[in-house]
């Protein structure tokens, strides 16, 4: 604007337009200002419990979330996709397994997922493959593992399960996209090349892609500290004890709560372990259905692959997942 | 929103992760094991940051590809949350809502003589513990001090902490049932509790909530540290 201003020679004023920068500082300013009556606002029992609660998930969660997008901006800058492609085995219902397993190496949430998916797509791997990796990478990598361990020290099995029932899920979702899958469901923009190099340099690269992974999810993380800060004190917890008997409605339930409390998966454990009054089942469930399919990763996977493909798969990889932990549960737990 | 307002936003929270961690009060969300995390993304957030800005001023700007993520303006309430509110550790509300009171579990490999000495301080963790799952009685007889905040419902008076393994969202509430003179004190102030258990009060009937009879209770300041874990 301004420099087409400058050719054109006419020299109109500035006109003053509000950014987000502008709505920022109104938003600090209008916080600090009020602060006293938030504090008093906020000084009701439910909603101080409600508080501590939300800030401590986000607390806890947040150094996992840096974890994953400082490792998926190494991926992005210093592993090209074209050495995976290599990697990969040429018939694709073989590759599936492979880029499953992939997922172990390649960890990063749901959120960075999404992208690197896309991006593998781009470079020419076949779709079923990308998506079997956009399932797995954000469940059954060693981040996610370590945190699933910490946070259920007293049963460890639960690592065990939530590894066999994520990959298996994901390998199933490949080879049924194999079979049924028609590539016209996803928007030819996903499908389209990019320019691989453009002159900036490895560490920039990395850098900035940390930083937007970081900046992309850390809203989404926030959210799902609000919703299961919300549940904690809104639902009773004796209200969770009568489903505790039933395991058929709690395995619905949980699957059901991952969809919409749309944690991530570096997260998710933490959350599913303080449902203490359920069985393990119900919890496990809540695990390998969270990372694969929930409500913000169906709002990225409609953004990056069209909608067509997003309310065709999420409905199924959440069947598929909720059949799969089952079993997964049902032999290891 | 703008990229500049991205990384206002990273460097507020990051700061917002860095300040509880310095300050101690990191201990009323997470267990203290968390403190090298929690310092170690503060300033990994303020480094992507600040690198970001840095290569905007000088102009070398990435061709951003950047799609309106409104969601982003989200990671403004727990910076808001932390520097504004600060929000307190988890207290009586918990104890006095939570049906899970008291869950423990038997130790496998039984449980250690109490050391010797006049007055045994134990944690409410362990004192619990051994109410409900140690039928040997190493608590018979012997005086225990313990530390946790008042707490009344319905005309009984308790002593109570939370236990967490992770963070508050997996608080477990702890009480002890106090019989006896008890000082009036406001609830949730914190006190050390000398006297002894009534051996056998502990039932799955009143979920293993311990009588505990009460020698002296003396209001002290509230610890660094407000859970057991």
């Amino acid at each position: 604007m301004a420099i087409t201003g400058e050719i054109r020679g006419d020299r109109k004023p500035p006109r003053f337009k509000v950014t987000s920068l502008e709505v920022l500082c109104f938003v600090l300013v209008l916080a600090l200002v009020f602060q006293s009556g938030l504090v008093r606002m906020l000084d009701v029992p439910a909603l101080r419990t409600g508080s501590t609660v939300f800030v401590a998930i986000c607390v806890q969660a947040l150094p996992f979330l840096v974890i994953g997008v400082l490792i998926s901006g190494a991926i992005a800058a210093f592993v090209p996709a074209s050495v995976l492609r290599r990697l990969l085995p040429s018939s694709s219902a073989l590759a599936v397994p492979v880029a499953g397993v992939a997922g172990v190496a390649l960890p990063g949430c749901e959120c960075a997922s999404v992208p690197v998916a896309r991006r593998l797509m781009q470079q020419g791997v076949a779709p079923a493959v990308a998506l079997t990796f956009l399932l797995a990478a954000p469940a059954v990598n060693p981040i996610v593992l370590v945190a699933t361990a910490v946070a259920f020290n007293d049963a460890p099995m639960m690592v065990v399960a939530r590894f066999a029932g994520s990959l298996l899920t994901a390998v199933v979702m490949g080879w049924l996209w194999i079979r049924f899958g028609k590539l016209e469901w996803i928007a030819s923009r996903a499908l389209e090349r990019l320019p691989e190099h453009d002159g900036t340099s490895r560490w920039a690269v990395f850098m900035e892609s940390a930083r937007h992974d970081l900046v992309d999810a850390g809203g989404f993380l926030v959210l799902g500290g609000l919703f299961a800060a919300a549940f904690k004190v809104l639902v009773p917890v004796s209200w969770m004890e009568t489903i505790g008997g039933q395991v058929v409605l709690g395995v619905l339930v949980m699957g059901l709560l991952a969809v919409v409390l749309a944690l991530c998966s570096e997260a998710d454990a933490f959350v599913a372990v303080a449902f203490s009054a359920l069985p393990l089942l119900p919890r496990l469930v809540f695990l390998v259905v969270g990372p694969a399919v929930d409500v913000k990763l169906i709002a990225l996977q409609a953004g990056a692959f069209g909608r067509a493909f997003a309310f065709r798969f999420a409905p199924v990889t959440f069947v598929v997942a909720v059949l799969c932990a089952v079993l997964a549960g049902v032999v290891l737990l | 929103m703008r990229r500049e307002t991205q990384n206002i936003l990273l460097i507020l929270l990051g700061g917002a992760l860095l300040k509880i961690s310095f300050s101690g009060l990191y201990l009323r969300y997470v267990q203290k094991g968390f403190l090298p995390l929690l310092v170690t993304a503060g300033t990994v957030m303020v480094l992507l940051a600040g690198f970001s800005i840095y290569r905007d001023v000088r102009g070398a700007r990435v061709p951003s590809h950047s799609h309106s993520t409104r969601s982003t303006w989200l990671m403004l309430l727990p910076v808001l949350a932390v520097f504004l509110i600060s929000p307190p550790a988890l207290g009586v509300d918990v104890v006095n809502s939570g049906t899970d009171t008291n869950r423990t579990s038997s130790s496998s490999n039984g449980f250690a003589a109490l050391p010797g000495g006049d007055v045994v301080p134990l944690t409410l963790t362990d004192f619990v513990t051994r109410t409900a799952w140690d039928s040997s009685g190493t608590l018979d007889g012997r005086t225990v001090r313990l530390t946790g905040f008042l707490a009344r419902s319905s005309g009984h008076t308790y002593v109570a902490r939370l236990a967490i393994s992770c963070c508050a969202a997996d608080a477990r509430p702890l009480k002890v049932h106090l019989v006896g003179d008890v000082p009036a004190l406001p609830d949730e102030q914190w006190v050390e509790v000398t006297g002894r258990v009534i051996p056998g009060s502990a039932s799955k009937e009143n979920s293993y909530v311990p009588s505990f009879t009460v020698s002296s209770v003396n209001p002290v300041s509230a610890p660094l540290e407000p859970y057991e874990s």
